[in-house]
């Protein structure tokens, strides 16, 4: 389902000079796989996943999503493949702080040409999966990070799309709320959809799907 | 989607910052529409009628300025072709001191024949906003000037001594913004006896003798009006060619030498309009770039949930419209709170410092409508350049 080729990505330093991140990362997901991507801090973890979902340009190599390659399709374009190929949860969960849980839930379906009774039918009923029907009209100033992350979710899943992308999902996390998140990434995978988390705790989800190290901007598997 | 209080309370202080901006520039606007409408009053009175006195120098002021304008020469004037009526006039300094002759907001008594209609295009007729307006055959009453009342707080009914005179206040005149404000209009024959009386000159030549003289005799100068269809500075020039010793205003010559007297006013309203403008309008522009960049992170997650620069330039757009009118109705209304504030004051001085005309405050509107359009715009263009994950990096 996700293909990505040779990976080039780098920073500049203050100094001015380049520091690659990523070079030449291939990773491939398929449908109803997982791949938790492990790295210590500053290894390009995250610089991989915002790549993997479009969310920043690679120098170089390709990303394709259902065999159809996306790196190189206009800025509209790209938010157009986002938007149909692509959920996010994030580690600071990034919901938009004037919405009410429900409305950043349906969010996710207004840039997709959906919303309306519909929308708000489907967002109830994933808030409610995830124990927030009381919660529904609350700020995120509201809620718990816990609830904060699990309305993330929802918003990431809510369009379903094939390829759910991960950022430290539990790193802001208690670990009830933790494995509340991590046992819902499951069902994710369960249901046939490709995920791709990025974590420094690769453990909590061993047995799950394949393991890769991000080492020197290479990704190596280590397991499963 | 945000409801409307939310929106509000979460807008509240770029609404502030708009309104402060579009406040700024309606108060400056609205001095210099006060400036304008005082220039273009002026224009309209002089280029409404040709004004004629009498050859030399009188006691006359304003546009009668000049000698004694006889009853003959009125009779002459009145017989030029294209001629359409003549009325005559005595127009005299209210306080003819020097020091009140260098001002450019001098009060003058204004005495008018009122057996004869006015002779201005411009102003067929003084608009009243109370009271009456002279009638043929008043004696000892007059009609004053919207700041003439104002600063003296006089009413109709009230009593006005002028020279030793008493005249009853039988009407007051809207405010007009140019030289009429500040007028005390009377009966000619009032007038007249006020100029004697201001004269010493004048009253020593009647008590000689040695001029054949009648009270018809006393004019400062007239208002004439022209046939339709005539060009008034070709009517003025005839006047000028076929009766002698008078003093005649073309009033295109008149209305360039009234322009060019006024050219540091037209200078300063051009001077508060780019001062309005800019100040107003980077207050403006600014608060509405920095509350679409301060949000960054916001539209940075949008992106990263499909929203394409199109869709997300409609939504900013959308929000600068809401936001920039609700802060330009702010500041218009705090303009007006403003001002009124400052023209009670200065209104105790016959003064009025702001005109906020419907065009200005329209004009406001759209100004600060369409610039927070455009400062919107560019703010969506500079954040559409940053890549999504950038933009969440930013704004964390």
């Amino acid at each position: 389902m996700l293909l990505a080729e040779g990976i080039w990505k780098s920073f500049r330093a203050p100094s001015g000079a380049m520091i690659p991140v990523l070079r030449g990362v291939d990773l491939r997901v398929g449908r109803g796989e997982l791949a938790v991507i492990a790295g210590a801090s500053g290894s390009g973890k995250s610089t991989l996943l915002n790549v993997l979902g479009l969310l920043e340009d690679a120098e170089a190599g390709d990303v394709m999503y259902g065999g159809r390659a996306v790196g190189g399709l206009s800025r509209s374009a790209k938010s157009r493949a986002r938007g149909q190929f692509v959920g996010f949860v994030f580690q600071s969960f990034l919901l938009l702080p004037a919405l009410t849980a429900i409305e950043n839930v349906v969010l996710a379906a207004r840039y997709v040409g959906q919303g309306g009774p519909a929308a708000r039918r489907r967002a109830d009923g994933l808030l409610e999966e995830f124990g927030l029907s009381d919660r529904r009209d609350h700020y995120p100033a509201q809620l718990s990070g816990g609830e904060q992350q699990r309305v993330a979710f929802c918003r990431a899943v809510f369009n379903d799309p094939p390829v759910l992308l991960a950022d430290e999902p539990t790193g802001n996390l208690d670990d009830a709320n933790g494995r509340v998140i991590l046992e819902a990434l499951r069902r994710r995978v369960a249901e046939g959809r490709a995920v791709v988390v990025v974590t420094h705790r690769p453990e909590a989800l061993a047995g799950t799907g394949s393991i890769y190290q991000l080492q020197e901007g290479i990704v190596r598997r280590e397991g499963v | 989607m945000l409801r409307h209080g939310e929106r509000i309370r979460r807008y509240a202080f770029t609404i502030v910052g708009v309104a402060i901006g579009v406040a700024g520039l309606v108060a400056l606007g609205a001095m210099s529409e006060r400036i304008v409408r005082f220039i273009d009053g002026g224009d309209r009175f002089v280029l409404g009628q040709i004004s004629v006195a009498g050859r030399g120098m009188g006691m006359g002021t304003g546009f009668t300025a000049g000698g004694l304008l006889s009853a003959a020469s009125i009779r002459a004037v009145a017989a030029v072709p294209g001629v359409a009526g003549v009325q005559a006039q005595v127009m005299l300094p209210l306080n003819p001191s020097v020091s009140q002759f260098m001002t450019l907001t001098q009060e003058l008594i204004l005495g008018l024949d009122l057996s004869v209609p006015m002779s201005n295009r411009s102003f067929p007729s003084l608009p009243v906003q109370a009271g009456r307006p002279l009638r043929d055959g008043d004696r000892q009453v007059a009609v004053l000037g919207a700041s003439f009342a104002a600063s003296r707080g006089l009413r109709v009914g009230d009593t006005l001594p002028l020279d030793g005179q008493r005249f009853t206040i039988v009407g007051v005149l809207e405010r007009t913004l140019t030289a009429p404000d500040r007028f005390a209009i009377v009966p000619i024959a009032d007038a007249r006896s006020l100029w004697v009386a201001k004269d010493p000159l004048l009253r020593m030549a009647l008590a000689s003798g040695g001029l054949a003289l009648t009270a018809s005799d006393l004019n400062t100068g007239a208002a004439v009006g022209w046939r339709d269809g005539e060009d008034p500075d070709a009517v003025a020039l005839r006047i000028r060619e076929r009766v002698a010793d008078v003093n005649v205003q073309i009033p295109s010559e008149l209305s360039r030498l009234l322009r060019s007297s006024t050219a540091f006013f037209a200078a300063l309203i051009v001077g508060i309009a780019v001062l309005g403008l800019v100040i107003g309008g980077l207050s403006l522009a600014n608060t509405v770039t920095a509350a679409v960049f301060e949000r960054i992170r916001d539209f940075g997650v949008k992106r990263a949930l499909g929203a394409t620069d199109v869709q997300l330039g409609r939504e900013i757009l959308g929000e600068a419209v809401v936001v920039t009118l609700t802060g330009g109705a702010l500041g218009i209304a705090l303009a007006l709170a403003l001002g009124g504030s400052v023209q009670l004051y200065v209104a105790r001085l016959g003064q009025q410092l702001f005109l906020f005309s419907p065009r200005l405050l329209a004009g406001a509107l759209v100004f600060s409508v369409l610039l927070g359009a455009v400062a919107a715009t560019y703010a969506t263009v500079r954040i559409v350049r940053v890549s999504p994950a950038e933009a969440i990096r930013r704004g964390a």
